[in-house]
Order: structure tokens, then C-alpha cells, then sequence
């Protein structure tokens, strides 16, 4: 060990992270996941996505994190495993039901839902309850989930937008279903409100329904630059606000367009071109978010190793090329991966929904990462603020 | 069925003290000798009711062996030797040995002088209970006995400690102490090799985390340092001056050429005395790279930290100390904290666990004013941050481990079983083996399977193959006939004539005889040939042969015929064979009872 060895850790990114990062975890799980999905204010499941038997596993997130005011009095920087079960085949889309100790997953191969119980107190151990069946038997790509807090519990799921449906979980009765006569395959699906949902399909376009009615669903085509081979995700922000009710489309080419939730039809509001590594995207891996939080603030990864923060503060209609304001290099500084001819790339990222720069992100190499970004540009006008 | 059993000392749920008892091969051997650091009283000392009720505990116990340093490991030892009772060996390593005296001692004098307890060990009891302690090398087999032998294996964790390896017989038994699977900067990983033990004991404290990155906690440790001396605080470090104070001597030398930072950086002369001492003991003990480094970085050689001198701590202006004791219980790092504390520019950083009653205890507790002697208070107003750098294995740690040393069972203590089901089904499902989780207090008992390996004299093992069939299917066990000798230590399978003949025996032959009645009218000879032609029409596929000698062989057995002396139309058969054709030979018996069929000639 030389100093070399010390060098190694006190590389640049090191350096910088002590003056643009507030907090800074770094975990290396046994196998990779593509799922981070919170199941309480602090704790996430993830799980493996490997073609035989995997874990999932429910994580206690490390009490110094939350340890506001005797911070420095707290030494405990590890994840908990405070749950954790088998699955017999990858688990590429996971769910958490509000107001539940149930998750749902699916395998990305079937379009069929697997629910599981977390378990409570007197047991560790994640059971698998029961199965949802899909609306088609055969699905190259899988379900995608979403669900809200609901008594008795629902769960909204679909592989493309002529398959959307609502099932009461217990029951197995099928609630709603969406009436569409384009049957595109979805890369998103999300509650906007109790009622409402939001869905979106991978060649762009967006609809929005009302599951309580079955009047024909608000469409808005993919946006006109749109090619062929191009895919789309998109995100909504949720909020109380008039101003949050938006929704961001990113393409694979990099291309983010934002428009009006509630007026769909009346075109983009704004655009931008994003400073993404566009060759190497995976289909599965790319994620799109609002931070919750934040004003005007939206997070990508999946491009490669890295995730992004950009701000859409001062984006027009032209199709201007923007940086991010925040990059999280971590997983490619970090890396773990032994094999060096494929590259590490992100998997998954979500926010914490109340701190406002918290985030979570994961990697191919198996990688965790909690961080908590230092905003660049605090005095700067267009800055994030985050919401009181 | 033979069997190991564990049982792990404590009551309840307690966890934070080890203390293992281990009965293999009619061996009891007890695994550390910790002190729980939570309770004032009695119940701080482990639970040796279970050995014996009253008495020492000399005759109950085989060895005694400590894996390594840490109190809640070693801490009750003294008590234990000296205050209950026990006069036999304590195994562990030299290391091990060289410091844990000096860290009882600290221990008794914070206990004793500062907390005015009296059901204590005295230095007088640590200094004898050292006696009986014999040191340990790594990879070395020592025999404790003529069927008890141990071995230690390198656990990381901290300097000196170790994973033991417990052999009697064809059993055996590891037991991992605290270790760690991803190398320290100054230690290195645990290693074992595929020993198979029956049983491979482990704490489960940690096997439920998932650790962060060592990269993110010296982060931390250079950013709080940072941020002081930015803002012109005084940064205080408590240590003990070995292995980690290094570590991070050479973590903060190096940031500092970094950052081209200018604040000065000291060590206190205790420090610098131990070091010498300890580094020493540290060479020899790890491995050739890191052994290059710190011959390399002699402490006095950095560029950056400077031997302290008392005054100094009165100097305006930023600077960072690493100054001992460790828990600020006494010495210079007191001395240094009654200055700074009232300062909120300044920190102090806790890199350890402090015991109760020192001042490192209180602050890391929030204490935030102190009663100091003479009634005095003193503010604490600097920022206090308690820093983790200790090294465990973690849920993965533990699998490699598992993978390493393939144990035929695992068991994990310390552990609320219904925390514990997940890790129990992932050890099952992915090794195969059972997974045991025993209670303070309870007894785990593992039925072991041991293979006794017997030797088999060639001669033996040709005959038997030559009996015929096919070459034996090890998936399909046939029996054999040959006697055991059991000499000495050895076991030998050999043939009955060669054992008879080591044994200086003669081999008995058993011969049985019977008389048959027969009604015949012919004469003896014509007799015989018609018994002759009988039986070689009935026993197709036997050797029958008619003798010149008067007699008719069946296999081994023999017919004579002789006239009866009552009757001259009787006949009397005279049949007798060995002990082998007792079969046939009872068959012929019978059959011949039942007299001879009139049509043949």
C-alpha cells in the first residue's frame, strides 16, 4: 500500500464532493437492482433482476441521515435489512401500496403481477401473497404499476395502452379499464390524482384518464421532432400547486419537452436538449423525475453512469442545448464492476419525497448510492427553491 | 450420535458481550471472555452459573481463548481467572496479549478510581491472570492436550485478533470472533481456508447491514476536519495510539498536501512512545504490503504532523491534535479538551467506543456540561462528532465467509430470531446447511456425521473384490467381512487369519455332526451310492463327490454311512460340516430325515 493507496481516495472527485455534496453514502449490494421504490419514510425496497431466483429486499436507511440536530453525535451510517424474501425470476418493475405492508412486482417478461406482504414485527421475512393476473398472456415487455392510497387497496397496471386496467387487489375484480384503440407500449404510468392517471407510452405520446368515468381518455401526440427509433419516458409532478401540474417528456436522443398537465391538447410549453450520452441508453434502465421538493427541477439517469440535475427555469420553445446543474458521478468514480469492457451504467433513482436534495440511485455493478446535493447556484437568481 | 454442543453465556436479549461455551469431543472450551459495557453490576460479568454452581471453574473448562482486544471480548477475563477461578491455559494471539492488559487496566482504573466501584478485579489480578495466558501464531496447530487442537486464522478487525479453529478427533468447530471481509487500509481481510469445520459460530450483530463504503466515512472525517480549520477552529482527536491513529495521521498528512493546506498538525508524545511499542508488534502481524507502507511511513517521518508540546494548545488559531487517551478519560487529550471545549469553533472527534464514566462517554451523549473536579463545570460548546471506523463484516461478509470456510453448520448468536429468518432461509437455501440461532442461555446442539477414516490391508481389500460383481458403485455400499484392529490411534481393517495372527491366536474350526436314522436294507456301500445319486439329482450346482475313502462330499460336508447296531435293516448317517455350511448343512439333514426315494438304483 503506497501513498498511492491514499491518492486513490483523494482522487478529484473525492476532493469535490466534500464542498458539493452535504451527505454522501456509498453501498455495494450483493447483486444489482433496477427498483428503489420507498415503502416508508426511511426505508426503500429494491430487488434483483437476474434471470433465476432473486432477493428483495426492504432497507432501513442509515439513522444518521435523518439524525437532524445530534448529527455528529450518531455514528451509524449503514443500511438496515429489515426484511427481505425470494422471488423465482427478475423483478424489473416493484411497487409499493400506500397505506400497506404490500408490494407488487413484475418480472418484465409476463405482463401477470406477483403481490407480496413486507412483513411486520414478528417476521423478517417478505412473503409472496398472491398473483394479478395481466390482460395479455404473452407481453415482450412487461407491466408497468402504479397505485395510491385506496381502501379497500388498487392497483393500476398495463404493458400498453389498450391493456390499462384497475384491480382491486383482494378481489382480483377488474375496476376500469382504459378504452383506446392504439395499443402502444407504456414506459410510465403514474397517479396524478386520487382518481386520475397518467400514462405514457414509448413512441412519445401521453394520455390521461379518469378511472371513475369511462369517457375517452385526454391524448397528446408524440411531439413533432419525434423520429422513428426514438423512445420516450415521461414523468408528472403532483402537487397542490396550478404551476406543478406538469408533465416532462425525454426522449432517447435526449430531447425534454414539458407541457401543461391540465392542457394537453394546447402543445409543449417548453423544450430542451440535454446534455446526454444518447448511445448509450438502456431501455429499461432510463428514469425521468420532477423532484418533489424542488421548483422547476427534474432528475434523468440511465444514459450511461451518471445521474443528472437539471433545472427547467429559463427553457423556451427553441431546442436549446442545456447542462445540468447537478451531476452524481459516483457510480462511474466507484465503480465495482469487474468486468471492464462493459461500462457501469444507472439503473434507478428516486427522491426522497420530503428532504429536498436527497436522492437514491442505483447501478448495474450493484452500487447504492444516498447523496444530498449542494445546489451550485445558491445566491443565483433561477435557482431551485425549495417549497415551504 | 456424536454431537457438538454451543452455548452462548448471557441472559436474555443482552447483546454486547461474548462469551461462548463449546463441548466437542468431551472438550469444554469457553470463546472470549467479554464484559458487558451497559451494566454497573454484577450483570455486566457472563453467566458462569451454567458451568458449575459454585467453585472454580479450573475443572470444568479445557482452555479458555480470546479473540481479540475489545472489552466486550476480554473485559470480564481478569474476573473470570482470578475472582472465580480458573488456573488453566488462555490462548490468543501476541498481540492480543500485549495489549489487553494495558486496556484493562485502563478500564479498572476508570471503573475504580473514577466510579468508585468495589466488586472489581485489582492490577494485581490482571497481572496473574496474564500469567496463564499462551500466545498464539497464526496458521500454527497447537496442541492443547493429546485430542484438543487449536489454530488461528487472521480476522483483520482490529491488530492481534483472530478466528479459531477448534479440532478434537474428526470434529471441528470455527469460531470468527469480529472480522472483516473487505480489506483495511492497515489490516486486511480475514482469511481461512476450506477447513470444512462441523460448525462455523459467528455474531450476528452485523450480518443484517449492508456497510458504507470506508471511501464515505473517511469523507465525512475530512470534511468535518476541513470545515474547523476553515473557520479557524481546533480540532481535537482522541486516540490509542495504534493502527487507526495511523491510519488517519496518513489520510489527514496526505489531504493536507492535497489542498496545500497550511494549519499545523501535532501528536502528542504519548502517542509517539506507543506507537514505537505497538509498531513493533504490527509488523509482524500483517501482511507484506502493508508492512512496506509503514516501514515506509515511520511516524516522525511526516512532512506535515509534528511532535506537540503542551503549550502549544494555547497558540492562536487553527490545528489539529491526535492526542491520547482515547476515551478522554485522564492525560493529555483531557487536558487539551478542558481548553477547547468552550470554543464553538472548535471539534472534538470520537473515532471509538468509550466506556461509561469517562468524559468520552457523556459528550458522545449529549452531556453538553460537565462536572469536572472541585465542583468546577466546564461548557461544552465545541462540536462533538462521534466517527465509526471499525471494520465488521456485514451481510455479505458473510456469505464470503460461509463460502470460504464451507462449514458443514452455521451458527450465528446474539441475534432476536425473528430478526434472523431471512439470513437463516438465504444460508439454507444458497449452502445447503443448517442454520442455528440459539438464545443467551440456551444450548445448540449439533449431531455431526464424522467420517472415522480406517486403513485396509491390500490383501483384504483384492479377496473381497475378487468375490465378484462388478467394481463397487460408491453411491451404492456393499458390505465386507474383515476385522477392525484398533492400535494406538490408528484403525485397520485387515483379514480374520491376520488378525488372528497379530493376536498370536490359533483359529478355531467349528464343526457340527449329525446322525440320521435310515431305513435301508442294502448294504453300506450301495447305501452311500444311493445317497450319492439322490442328492446329485436334488442339489444342482453343488460340488457332490463320491470318495474312495467310503465317504460322499457335499461342498465341505460329510456323509458316512454305517450299519446300525440294533437294527440290521437301519442304517445310521454320519453326517458333519463346518461352521460355514451350516446352512446346507441343516438343509441336508432334514432332507435326508425324510429317507431315500425307492426308484433309485
Amino acid at each position: 500500500m503506497e501513498d498511492a493507496e491514499f491518492d486513490d481516495i483523494l482522487d478529484d472527485w473525492f476532493i469535490e464532493s466534500l464542498k458539493t455534496y452535504k451527505d454522501l453514502h456509498v453501498y455495494q449490494l450483493e447483486h444489482p437492482t433496477q427498483v428503489i421504490e420507498w415503502t416508508s419514510e426511511k426505508t426503500v425496497c429494491v430487488a434483483g433482476y437476474s434471470l433465476s431466483k432473486n432477493e428483495i429486499l426492504e432497507l432501513r436507511l442509515p439513522l444518521k441521515l435523518f439524525a437532524d440536530e445530534n448529527k455528529g453525535l450518531c455514528a451509524e451510517r449503514d443500511f438496515k435489512v429489515a426484511h427481505g424474501g425470494f422471488t423465482d425470476g427478475p423483478v424489473r418493475r416493484l411497487r409499493h401500496i400506500p397505506g400497506t405492508r404490500c408490494v407488487v412486482t413484475n418480472d418484465g417478461l409476463s405482463s401477470d403481477l406477483q403481490v407480496w406482504d413486507l412483513g411486520g414485527d414478528d417476521s423478517d421475512v417478505i412473503r409472496r401473497t398472491g398473483s394479478i393476473a395481466g390482460r395479455r398472456n404473452v407481453s415482450e415487455r412487461g407491466s408497468r404499476i402504479a397505485a395510491r392510497l385506496s381502501s379497500p387497496p388498487q392497483i393500476l397496471h398495463g404493458a400498453q395502452s389498450s391493456d390499462i386496467q384497475l384491480t382491486e387487489l383482494t378481489s382480483g375484480r377488474t375496476l376500469y379499464k382504459l378504452e383506446t384503440d392504439s395499443a402502444d407500449p407504456l414506459s410510465s404510468l403514474q397517479f396524478v390524482t386520487d382518481a386520475v392517471f397518467l400514462a405514457g407510452c414509448s413512441n412519445g405520446s401521453v394520455c390521461v384518464a379518469d378511472t371513475r368515468t369511462s369517457a375517452a381518455p385526454q391524448l397528446s401526440p408524440p411531439p413533432a421532432s419525434s423520429g422513428d427509433s426514438v423512445l420516450w419516458w415521461a414523468d408528472a409532478s403532483v402537487g397542490p400547486h396550478p404551476s406543478s401540474c406538469r408533465v416532462i417528456r425525454l426522449s432517447s436522443s435526449g430531447q425534454a419537452v414539458v407541457s401543461d398537465l391540465r392542457k394537453l391538447g394546447g402543445g409543449a410549453v417548453c423544450q430542451a436538449q440535454l446534455d446526454v450520452q444518447t448511445r448509450c441508453c438502456n431501455l429499461d434502465h432510463v428514469r425521468v423525475s420532477w423532484a418533489p421538493m424542488l421548483d422547476d427541477c427534474i432528475s434523468v439517469s440511465g444514459f450511461g453512469g451518471v445521474v443528472q440535475i437539471y433545472t427547467t427555469c429559463g427553457w423556451s420553445m427553441e431546442l436549446q442545448e442545456r447542462q445540468p446543474l447537478f451531476q452524481h458521478r459516483g457510480h462511474v468514480v466507484s465503480s465495482q464492476q469487474t468486468d471492464d469492457s462493459v461500462p457501469v451504467f444507472t439503473t434507478a433513482h428516486i427522491w426522497h419525497p420530503e428532504r429536498p436534495r436527497t436522492l437514491l440511485s442505483a447501478a448495474s455493478d450493484g452500487s447504492v448510492h444516498v447523496w444530498d446535493w449542494v445546489d451550485p447556484e445558491q445566491s443565483a437568481a433561477g435557482s431551485p427553491i425549495p417549497r415551504t | 450420535m456424536p454431537e457438538i454442543n454451543v452455548t452462548p453465556l448471557g441472559a436474555g436479549q443482552d447483546v454486547g458481550r461474548s462469551c461462548i461455551l463449546v463441548s466437542i469431543g468431551g472438550k469444554n472450551i469457553m470463546l472470549d471472555c467479554g464484559m458487558h459495557m451497559g451494566y454497573n453490576d454484577d450483570r455486566r460479568f457472563p453467566d458462569f452459573s451454567y458451568i458449575t454452581q459454585n467453585g472454580r471453574l479450573t475443572d470444568f473448562l479445557d482452555c479458555v481463548i480470546i479473540s481479540h482486544f475489545h472489552l466486550d471480548h476480554c473485559g470480564a477475563l481478569p474476573y473470570m481467572s482470578e475472582m472465580v477461578g480458573y488456573d488453566g491455559p488462555i490462548y490468543m494471539t501476541h498481540p492480543t496479549k500485549a495489549i489487553c492488559p494495558i486496556l484493562l487496566e485502563d478500564f479498572r482504573k476508570i471503573t475504580v478510581d473514577k466510579k468508585g466501584e468495589t466488586n472489581f478485579f485489582t492490577s494485581q489480578m490482571i497481572k496473574d491472570c496474564m500469567k496463564k495466558v499462551v500466545p498464539l501464531n497464526l496458521h500454527q496447530t497447537v496442541q492443547v492436550d493429546d485430542e484438543l487442537e487449536i489454530k488461528a486464522y487472521y480476522a483483520g478487525h482490529v491488530l492481534g485478533a483472530a478466528m479459531v479453529h477448534i479440532k478434537v478427533g474428526s470434529e471441528s468447530v470455527v469460531y470468527t470472533g469480529d472480522y472483516n471481509m473487505t480489506p483495511d487500509r492497515h489490516l486486511g481481510a480475514a482469511w481461512i481456508d476450506k477447513c470444512r469445520p462441523d460448525i462455523l459460530i459467528s455474531e450476528s450483530t452485523y450480518a443484517t447491514t449492508i456497510r458504507d463504503s470506508k471511501r464515505c466515512r473517511e469523507r465525512d472525517f475530512l470534511k468535518k476536519v476541513h470545515e474547523s480549520i476553515e473557520r479557524g477552529g481546533k480540532v481535537l482527536i482522541p486516540v490509542f495510539a495504534l493502527g487507526r491513529a495511523q491510519e488517519l495521521c496518513i489520510l489527514l498528512e496526505t489531504f493536507w498536501e492535497r489542498m496545500n493546506l497550511k494549519a499545523p498538525i501535532y501528536f502528542s508524545t504519548g502517542l509517539t512512545e506507543k506507537a514505537n511499542h505497538y509498531y513493533k508488534l504490527f509488523i509482524t502481524w500483517t501482511n507484506q504490503k502493508i508492512r512496506k507502507t509503514f516501514v515506509q511511513r515511520n511516524m516522525f517521518e511526516f512532512k506535515h504532523i509534528k511532535a506537540f508540546d503542551r503549550s502549544y494548545a494555547d497558540n492562536p488559531g487553527p490545528m489539529v491534535v491526535f492526542a491520547t487517551p482515547g476515551m478522554l478519560h485522564a492525560g493529555q487529550s483531557l487536558q487539551i479538551f478542558k481548553k477547547w471545549a468552550g470554543n464553538e469553533k472548535n471539534m472534538v472527534i470520537m473515532p471509538g467506543y468509550c466506556v461509561q464514566g469517562t468524559i468520552g462517554h457523556k459528550i458522545l451523549n449529549g452531556q453538553r456540561k460537565l462536572e469536572m473536579e472541585g465542583r468546577a463545570t466546564l461548557d461544552v460548546k465545541l462540536q462533538v462528532e462521534y466517527m465509526s471506523f471499525s471494520a465488521h463484516a456485514d451481510a455479505k461478509g458473510i456469505m464470503q465467509l460461509i463460502r470460504m470456510a464451507e462449514p458443514r453448520n452455521m451458527l450465528l448468536v446474539h441475534g432476536e430470531a425473528v430478526k434472523m429468518e431471512f439470513l437463516k432461509g438465504k444460508i439454507e437455501q444458497e449452502f445447503s446447511i443448517d442454520c442455528y440461532m440459539p438464545a443467551n442461555g440456551e444450548t445448540a446442539t449439533i449431531t455431526t456425521n464424522p467420517s472415522v477414516p480406517v486403513d485396509i490391508s491390500l490383501s483384504l481389500l483384492k479377496r473381497e473384490m475378487a468375490l465378484g460383481g462388478s467394481l463397487p458403485d460408491p453411491k451404492k455400499p456393499r458390505t465386507m467381512h474383515g476385522t477392525l484392529i484398533m492400535k494406538e490411534n490408528s484403525l485397520k481393517l485387515v483379514s480374520s487369519e491376520q488378525a488372528l495372527k497379530e493376536l498370536g491366536l490359533n483359529e478355531h474350526q467349528l464343526r457340527f455332526t449329525c446322525r440320521v436314522q435310515l431305513q435301508d436294507p442294502h448294504s453300506d456301500p450301495d447305501t452311500l451310492h444311493r445317497i450319492y445319486t439322490h442328492l446329485k439329482s436334488v442339489l444342482k450346482g453343488y460340488t457332490i463327490q463320491h470318495l474312495p475313502d467310503g465317504t460322499v462330499m457335499v461342498e465341505s460336508i460329510v456323509i458316512k454311512v454305517s450299519s446300525s447296531a440294533e437294527d440290521s435293516n437301519a442304517k445310521v448317517l454320519l453326517l458333519s460340516w463346518s461352521y460355514q455350511d451350516e446352512d446346507l448343512g441343516s438343509f441336508l439333514s432334514t432332507l435326508l430325515k425324510k429317507g431315500l426315494p425307492s426308484g433309485l438304483c
